[in-house]
């Protein structure tokens, strides 16, 4: 009998004190996502690193549990379910919107600190949970700014919109169409296709039937490649923009070098921000290959709770989501504040284009 | 930058002609699925499967080829069809081989599971293995096809496009010959109407099944580079939506039937199409479905499905 209760207590004790602490890392690592959601992830594993070399957080060394959620809503509750079994304090994810939105219930329940770095869709820091931030923008910011684009700086009266039927690109889709026809445009044609098709040929036809000036893309680089293509090649000229899914090096490569009047929404350029230089270089040094759009913001995530935890001197949700909210942080985006909801209080949405087989901020970095 | 909407009847003509575009493909895939289940009675749902591996052999064939000799646009294409045909082939004949014809015997729904298991293996082998993204299809030899136009009926039709619904035409009255007016067709509908008593009389009934196999995979080869080329795009899941609406298409025109399938493909392509134009492509898949409900209330063996006798 004594031995079993020294046993038990045994358990307990492991339990109560790991010799880590565990960080999962959740987002898209394959399916047609799988570029922007693993270079993403990639770049909160060097945050990890550098946190580990420098002797870890709390006095504890870091073990990241990297999962892949394919981009798929019900693959992503899984997930979730999983890493708050192996006992995650926090959670760095997910990508996709559709994927951040229901895991967070998850993360919820079990008060598990969530940040995203790359969802944009605004239901998710409006579901009034206390431990859920994101550290990109919103898209009911990144609408507007893609509304006032096409309306105030290319003047045009009459714009047609497809998104992919997802919580993102439906959502960033509603907002612009909202934004744009509240400036005094119409939208003359709007709808959505299954995230799994790639044939666009009669929505082009649509597209050209309607008289539209320009066409807006809701959704991922996966599908926008394609679209942005066959547009061209059925002889239609209108500026194409999109939005920050569409910011993957994968979309110059699908639309090629010589693609003009494409314009996306995305945050400030980091290329030029002090701190940037460095992480590129780790980046390309540690992965082998160039970074991708979302992988800062997977470093600045990191950066931000592992900050936060050291400060709170705990791991505890609530309180490391009371320092993330009450403080500023410093981060290659720049000094960041996280406001009641958990968003940015900066979200910074300008336009970019594609020009000479790169993405380069549209008029020039202010 | 001109404002002006393209007259309604043009934006019809386009809408009608990227429909039946989109049925030939289909209906590419769909003749695999209606010969399979012509002479075994079994539906192959791996068949999107063969389809999408055709896309991939095509596509690293020619990435091969073109480290091997450099870039001839004509003669790397048509060799990396062969290419996929070939692999597609042999898939197609693995999948007969390993997965189904110990099944043949068994109760009707062994074979079905078999087929789905094949499915779910083959798509995740291809993502483990081959891509986990999706992957653009070399556009140095695709552009010429994609690009050129003929000009048809007020509108402007592209190379790929004719080439598309011709190669349908052209392999689907190939087939129908085949079936109806050679001996191998001969053999083919005996195997459909009775192994036993075909294997009695000196058919080589395994061979004549594999051959079936073999023929309708490398059809869906010919299928996945040419939608490769449309789409500008391949991956390990682009067989699952094509092979789903082929299977429609092949039950819409009354499976086991050579131009039904065919038709049901085209007016599988068009009903799409015309949703798009009056209610937008989210409602497309809604329609397919109600299309084919109807019709399968009116005519529960398919549009060209009645005469159970001349099936293959």
């Amino acid at each position: 009998m004594g031995a079993i209760l020294l046993l038990l207590a045994g358990c307990g004790g492991s339990k109560q004190a790991p010799a880590t602490i565990s960080i999962g890392l959740a987002g898209c690592q394959s399916g047609s996502d799988a570029q922007i959601g693993t270079s993403m992830l990639n770049g909160s594993r060097i945050a990890i690193d550098e946190w580990n070399a420098k002797g870890g957080v709390l006095g504890k060394q870091i073990n990241p549990i990297i999962l892949d959620d394919e981009g798929k809503s019900d693959k992503a509750v899984n997930v979730a379910q999983t890493l708050v079994d192996d006992g995650v304090v926090a959670v760095i994810g997910h990508f996709n919107s559709s994927c951040t939105i229901p895991a967070s219930r998850v993360y919820n329940d079990a008060k598990v600190l969530e940040i995203s770095p790359g969802s944009t869709n605004p239901q998710y820091t409006e579901q009034g949970f206390p431990d859920a931030f994101r550290i990109c923008g919103r898209d009911d910011q990144q609408g507007p700014a893609a509304a006032a684009f096409l309306r105030d700086t290319l003047k045009l009266e009459k714009i047609a919109i497809l998104d992919d039927k997802t919580s993102y690109g439906q959502g960033i889709a509603d907002e612009v169409k909202k934004n744009f026809e509240a400036k005094g445009g119409t939208v003359v044609s709007y709808s959505g296709i299954g995230k799994d098709e790639h044939e666009f040929r009669t929505n082009i036809d649509v597209i050209k039937g309607s008289g539209a000036q320009a066409l807006f893309w809701g959704g991922m680089y996966g599908q926008g490649g394609p679209l942005f293509v066959q547009l061209r090649q059925a002889g239609v000229t209108i500026p194409f923009i999109s939005d920050d899914g569409a910011f993957d090096q994968a979309m110059i490569d699908t639309v090629g070098k010589d693609a003009a009047n494409i314009y996306l929404t995305f945050g400030k350029d980091y290329h030029v921000m002090p701190g940037a230089a460095d992480f590129i270089k780790k980046y390309n040094d540690t992965f082998h290959e160039a970074e991708g759009a979302y992988s800062v913001y997977g470093y600045d995530a990191a950066n931000a709770i592992l900050t936060a935890m050291q400060t709170a001197g705990t791991t505890d949700a609530d309180k490391v989501s009371a320092v993330l909210k009450g403080q500023p942080f410093d981060t290659i985006l720049g000094k960041i504040e996280f406001n009641a909801k958990g968003d940015v209080k900066e979200s910074g949405y300008i336009i970019w284009t594609i020009k000479d087989g790169k993405f380069q901020v549209f008029g020039g970095n202010p | 930058m001109t404002a002006d909407a393209a007259p309604v009847t043009s934006t019809i003509t386009a809408i009608l002609t990227d429909g039946v575009v989109k049925g030939a493909v289909y209906a590419l895939v769909a003749l695999g699925y209606t010969m399979v289940y012509g002479v075994l009675g079994m539906i192959n749902f791996a068949h999107g499967e063969v389809f999408m591996i055709g896309m991939f052999a095509c596509v690293y064939g020619i990435g091969v080829m073109s480290t091997a000799w450099g870039d001839h646009v004509v003669l790397n294409l048509l060799l990396g069809v062969a290419i996929a045909m070939v692999f597609s082939a042999a898939y197609g004949y693995a999948n007969e081989r390993i997965a189904y014809r110990r099944l043949r015997k068994a109760h009707v729904l062994a074979p079905l599971t078999s087929a789905i298991g094949v499915s779910t293996f083959l798509q995740y082998f291809i993502f483990l293995t081959v891509s986990k993204q999706n992957v653009d299809f070399p556009r140095y030899y695709s552009d010429w096809l994609t690009n050129g136009h003929v000009r048809f009926a007020g509108i402007d039709v592209t190379y790929l496009q004719v080439a598309i619904v011709g190669v349908t035409l052209a392999l689907m009255a190939a087939l129908f010959y085949l079936i109806n007016a050679t001996r191998l067709g001969i053999a083919l509908r005996a195997v459909a109407q009775d192994q036993l008593m075909a294997g009695l009389v000196g058919i080589p009934v395994n061979k004549v099944i594999a051959f079936t196999f073999v023929l309708g995979s490398a059809l869906a080869a010919v299928a996945g580079v040419m939608v490769a080329m449309y789409n500008d795009v391949l991956g390990f899941d682009a067989g699952y939506r094509v092979g789903l609406k082929a299977f429609t298409a092949a039950i819409l025109g009354g499976i086991g039937n050579v131009p039904g399938a065919v038709l049901g493909a085209v007016i599988l392509g068009v009903s799409e199409a015309l949703t798009t134009y009056f209610y937008g492509s989210g409602w497309s898949d809604v329609t397919t479905f109600v299309v084919l409900m109807l019709v399968l209330l009116l005519r529960p063996r398919g549009l060209l499905g009645e005469r159970v006798a001349d099936k293959v």
